[in-house]
């Protein structure tokens, strides 16, 4: 094995949400994220005090050493953003948190995304921003549903991939935030011909082929195993991650060797060899949805199935907890549980282990979390139930 | 809203040439490989000299997408408009972003040609290749 295995040995023992309508929040994004901050600290049975580190992704605005005087941080040690402006940070951040505790450099660290649209602006644009030149915007390339939408048209129509997979990837989504009462999408049901009949924003995407934008922070703290033992969750454990980009993926102006994927070759493989496991060990998926088709991607970089089983594979009802066989976005994902940039596909990769799910996956052992597909660069982690 | 200016890299002579209606691209001088986007130094042999040449606007489409939504930016495109990755087989196959004009057609492997026009964008007038089918 070329990549070392990941020593597992911390833990995520705190999960702090709040999510608003976009637009709604009642406070200012730092207001949001102190909030879910202390949340998460309540869930864990911890002082906000004693959080010593942070870490997020996706040019978030809120800058860790300004949450001292609310949280009252006795010592700040660690202070990391991931580099991207979509959500490719997403598992990475987990990485950035479990390598400063592993190296002693932090003893409990929160990973965060705050995201309040009177603050920060609209999503897409932000995403957009980090990207724009002229080179870009020359061609009206404004918005990730462009550059997305181009990369997907390519996957249907010269990989094969079935239209039915993007309308299945949505349904599924939807099935599980119909059923869950955090999520938007709570109590509503996707009609299928409400989908298809849905306005084209960029071909091949149907407005809920993209994802939504929330106000809202997400938080998940993560601390040694060995200290996450004493707290008052159960632990759930950082497996493995991985973050990157291999030769032939990157920020090419889409010159990306594997143009229709989603990017993880090389994070996938470094994430099955630190890890030993294979897409058959994992019992539920979420996919960091930010466009239907990208999601699909994702699951064939990651290895669940190929361009040319893809329709049995991304199926429906195969999709759906806790019946089919590859549970996807169970907690109804960035399309219908809600979007703060992605964040919730993270604290729902957790619920599952910690039996929490509204969409529960019985006796699931093994969580996969893959974030930011397309972007030009990407992570996956995967978090477990216990150290072995 | 702040927009960066021109492209990714050591691109100042394409910009250069499409100002003067012709494509100029990249050739490292060491290896011979064509590279896109354009790179200080060439990852493959370490050269840092490239020589520029003219390249002739003639492709493939390789990617596309009909837009419909309203972005910001776009306006002056009108709806819909289509964008396309286009693969230059006289540069090896690298790939450009440009507008399929008319974009009716739009298909992988469609032939098309190109010539320079400009995009009003974010309140600046941006360069930009338009290519149109070809029999």
């Amino acid at each position: 094995m070329s990549t070392p295995r990941f020593p597992v040995s911390t833990a995520v023992v705190g999960l702090g949400v709040r999510q608003y309508k976009r637009g709604a929040a009642p406070m200012s994004e730092h207001g949001v994220l102190v909030r879910a901050i202390v949340d998460a600290c309540e869930d864990a049975g911890l002082d906000p005090a004693d959080i010593d580190g942070f870490v997020t992704y996706g040019d978030d605005k809120n800058e860790p050493v300004r949450l001292m005087t609310d949280l009252g941080t006795k010592e700040l040690c660690w202070s990391t953003q991931v580099f991207g402006g979509g959500g490719g940070g997403i598992a990475a951040a987990f990485g950035a948190a479990a390598a400063a505790i592993i190296s002693g450099q932090a003893k409990t660290v929160a990973v965060f995304r705050a995201l309040v649209q009177d603050n920060s602006g609209r999503l897409s644009a932000a995403v957009m921003a980090h990207h724009l030149t002229d080179y870009i915007v020359g061609v009206g390339l404004t918005a990730p549903a462009v550059e997305c939408a181009m990369r997907a048209q390519r996957m249907l129509e010269h990989h094969g991939v079935p239209r039915q997979c993007m309308e299945d990837m949505v349904r599924a989504s939807y099935y599980h935030g119909a059923r869950n009462p955090k999520a938007v999408g709570y109590g509503k049901e996707l009609d299928v011909e409400a989908y298809r009949s849905s306005r084209v924003i960029a071909e091949p995407f149907h407005l809920f082929d993209c994802s939504r934008e929330n106000d809202g922070a997400g938080v998940a703290i993560l601390t040694s195993a060995e200290r996450a033992r004493d707290l008052k969750q159960k632990p759930v454990y950082l497996k493995g991650v991985a973050q990157g980009a291999g030769k032939g993926w990157g920020d090419l102006l889409q010159n990306d060797e594997h143009y229709a994927s989603a990017g993880f070759a090389s994070v996938a493989r470094r994430l099955w060899e630190q890890t030993g496991l294979t897409p058959a060990d994992i019992d539920v998926v979420q996919v960091y949805e930010n466009f239907s088709a990208q999601g699909i991607a994702s699951l064939i970089d990651h290895g669940f199935c190929t361009y040319e089983n893809v329709a049995e594979v991304v199926r429906y009802e195969n999709l759906i907890a806790p019946t089919g066989k590859l549970p996807v976005n169970t907690g109804g994902g960035n399309l219908a549980q809600g979007f703060i940039h992605g964040i919730g596909t993270a604290i729902e990769a957790v619920e599952q282990l910690r039996g929490t799910s509204a969409n529960p996956v019985p006796g699931a052992r093994y969580s996969l979390l893959a974030g930011g597909p397309g972007v030009p660069t990407v992570s996956s982690a995967v978090f477990s139930v216990d150290t072995e | 809203m702040e927009i960066a200016l021109k492209g990714l890299g050591n691109d100042a002579n394409y910009w250069q040439a499409l100002g003067e209606g012709r494509l100029s691209l990249p050739k490292c001088a060491g290896c011979k490989r064509w590279c896109w986007p354009a790179p200080f130094r060439c990852s493959d042999c370490g050269s840092w000299d490239f020589d520029w040449q003219d390249v002739e606007m003639a492709g493939e489409v390789y990617a596309w997408t009909r837009v419909r939504h309203p972005f910001g930016g776009a306006e002056a495109l009108g709806l819909p408009y289509v964008v396309a990755s286009i693969a230059l087989p006289a540069a090896n196959g690298i790939r450009l972003f440009g507008l399929l004009e008319p974009g009716d057609d739009a298909a992988i492997g469609l032939k098309v040609a190109g010539k320079v026009r400009t995009n009003r964008a974010f309140e600046r007038d941006v360069l930009a290749i338009s290519w149109r089918p070809v029999a």
